[in-house]
């Protein structure tokens, strides 16, 4: 018969065993395609991508999966390409970041005000958005080159470039072509995201601003800036992240080159287990930088936390 | 403070014209509503006073000097908005003296002013709260306190308790009237709500489609409104209209009844006119008298203090606004008769006054 404990089961429950294992099942049976579906596609592959991390798998060897323990990460630890890419990394990152950042408010901030054929020129100005990255990767590359590009003859022109040479092979330089090409292509992101909330500042508050003697600058000031930090914040830390891991515009560009001069940890790893076809090596990188990445996203929703609570 | 004068200002919004040649001037320390229903132009005209919308043609001067082509900042006036367009992220405080703060006052200075009029206000003890943390009629004073902080030339008021529910709205206009009473600034306020405009003005000035229809104190407007529009739009509830023509001395409404002509009205034999009576010039009586009419009641509606009675006659739907309760019940029959002597007399065709 029924127990009756201090567990809070009613009195007089005469379901039988069976039943009660079918109520307790109940919740789960109804959510489990769904988590099958997790499982499947999202645990099992990063379960099997982080397993590789501490496996010897190189596609050439056919004798290859052997478990290695810490081995490529103490060779990660010894590794001067790698490191040479992290630093690559902060500055295609930082520099592409705020650059799009920068381009994109202007455009923002020039689409926002009414003038003829404004709806046109936002169409056009979100047009590289729409264009596949490496294709727009393609397109630059032919344009920094000085046989078929105008670009290294402007910047000779104007005494930038002592030669007419192509940028993307001078060590020196090389960052700088798909940075510039990520800059044209990334601007709409920034542009569309401050123009929806530009849109959303209230206008009476600019004017109410203009009668209590604010000029341009300090309307901007006081009023945009405020209200579109937020916006700001989130979409630069997002914006940030996604061009860290961003390797299409450099693979395409200059392949990492010249003398891994553009080379990202993203691209290195690419390198590693599509040209080397050394997975277990390559597993091994992608997870330091997954590690790198989730420390600076709990930045963004520690960031994003005290933001909305000071609100 | 400064008077401000109006000289035959057009505005269009390209070819869609919005204002047509207005002149108004108004005195200095004077309260002046524009009233008149939405699109008739009137927030238009404030904000080209304020100068945040282009002269197409014209001038405005403030005290004598024109100011069509000076900013609005160097304009010295305040606005009052409708959505209060109080700076979200900034404190009361810091909202009221962000003006004075611009035109580098100084600190001690500043501290006073906003003192004084927080003081004015009641707003002491929000002070330190962000406009979120605030209610409707708290904004609407942190608005006003925004303005007075300044002492600026003149105030311009768009429709600013337009958001406010009813009572706090009644609240918030005996504010304001009080508070002009002890500031004394030009004040020009804009609404479309005739009780804000009879309480609130010293003089009102009705607009329709982009004219000005009349301009006078709010008595004047509500006893002799100078055409149909006026007539129909100042007072509650609305003034009852019944079409006829003059026949054999008398007024012949479209059903056949009979409205004597007012003492001082000239009419041209089969002039078509507009009679207007107000709802609480129309007397209920006893029994049938000399002018008076027999009807039927249609509708009850009471209001509490007063009772709207609606009765078919003179071909329409006419409002009775009596005080007496209990007088009528639907389907009783009533003697109704028009006091002579607050009847108007419209122009059919011109919808002007007459006499």
């Amino acid at each position: 018969m029924t127990l009756h404990t201090a567990s809070g089961s009613p009195a007089g429950d005469r379901r039988t065993p069976m039943q009660k294992i079918a109520a307790r099942l109940e919740p789960w049976l109804y959510s489990a395609p769904v988590l099958i579906l997790i499982v499947a596609i999202m645990l099992v592959p990063l379960a099997l991508g982080v397993s590789y991390a501490f496996r010897d798998i190189r596609l050439l060897n056919p004798f290859s999966g052997a478990f290695v323990g810490l081995k490529h990460f103490r060779d990660l630890a010894g590794d001067g390409a790698f490191r040479g890419a992290l630093v690559n990394t902060l500055w295609w990152t930082f520099s592409s970041v705020i650059l799009q950042f920068i381009f994109g408010l202007i455009l923002a901030l020039l689409l926002n005000r009414p003038f003829k054929g404004r709806a046109l020129a936002q169409a056009l100005c979100f047009l590289p958005w729409a264009v596949p990255s490496f294709l727009s990767g393609l397109d630059w590359a032919w344009m920094f080159n000085p046989v078929v590009g105008p670009i290294p003859h402007w910047l000779y022109a104007l005494g930038i470039l002592s030669e007419p040479s192509n940028i993307l092979s001078d060590p020196e330089t090389a960052m700088w072509g798909p940075i510039v090409a990520n800059v044209w292509w990334g601007i709409p992101f920034f542009a569309i995201t401050m123009l929806a909330a530009l849109q959303a500042i209230p206008k009476d508050l600019y004017e109410a601003a203009e009668i209590d003697g604010a000029g341009p600058i300090e309307r901007f000031r006081s009023i945009t800036v405020p209200f579109l930090a937020p916006t700001m914040a989130i979409s630069i830390l997002l914006r940030t992240v996604w061009i860290a891991n961003f390797a299409d515009l450099i693979i395409v560009m200059t392949n990492g080159g010249p003398a891994d001069r553009t080379q990202i940890v993203a691209s290195y790893i690419f390198t590693q287990a599509f040209r080397r076809l050394d997975f277990g090596y390559a597993s091994a990188i992608a997870l330091v930088l997954l590690v790198l990445l989730l420390a600076y996203s709990m930045l963004i929703v520690v960031l994003r936390q005290t933001m909305l609570t000071r609100h | 403070m400064a008077s401000i004068t109006i000289e035959a200002i057009t505005k269009t919004f390209g070819t869609v014209p919005v204002l047509n040649d207005i002149d108004l001037s108004i005195a200095d320390g004077e309260f002046v509503v524009l009233v008149g229903p939405s699109g008739c132009g009137k927030s238009t005209l404030l904000r080209m006073i304020a100068g945040l919308e282009d002269i197409t043609a014209g001038e405005i001067r403030i005290d004598d000097r024109r100011i069509n082509e000076v900013a609005p900042k160097d304009r010295d006036i305040a606005m009052v908005f409708q959505s209060y367009a109080l700076y979200p992220h900034m404190t009361v405080a810091d909202n009221m003296s962000y003006s004075l703060k611009l035109r580098k006052t100084a600190k001690e200075r500043i501290a006073e002013a906003v003192g004084a009029a927080a003081g004015k206000l009641g707003l002491d003890p929000l002070l330190a709260r962000r406009p979120k943390a605030l209610s409707g009629g708290q904004r609407q004073r942190v608005a006003m306190g925004r303005a007075i902080v300044r002492h600026p030339k003149a105030f311009l008021f768009d429709e600013p308790l337009s958001n406010l529910d009813a009572r706090l709205r009644e609240q918030m206009r005996a504010e304001i009237k009080r508070l002009h009473k002890s500031i004394g600034a030009t004040s020009v306020y804009v609404t479309h709500d005739q009780i804000e405009a009879m309480t609130l003005a010293d003089r009102i000035v009705a607009m329709h489609g982009g004219i000005i229809q009349q301009v006078g104190n709010p008595l004047d407007l509500y006893d002799r409104p100078a055409n149909l529009f006026v007539a129909g739009f100042i007072g509650s509830p609305a003034m009852n209209f019944v079409e006829g023509h003059r026949r054999a001395g008398a007024i012949e409404t479209d059903d056949g009844s009979k409205i004597a002509i007012p003492d001082g009205v000239q009419l041209a034999e089969g002039q078509a006119v507009t009679v207007g009576i107000r709802p609480e010039h129309v007397r209920i009586v006893a029994g049938p008298e000399a002018g008076s009419y027999a009807a039927r009641v249609d509708l009850v509606e009471p209001t509490g203090f007063g009772t709207i009675v609606h009765v078919r006659l003179l071909g329409q739907d006419l409002k009775i606004y009596t005080l007496e309760r209990g007088i009528a019940a639907v389907g009783q029959p009533l003697h109704i008769a028009l006091d002579g002597a607050r009847l108007h007399v419209f122009d059919r065709e011109t919808t002007n006054r007459i006499g």
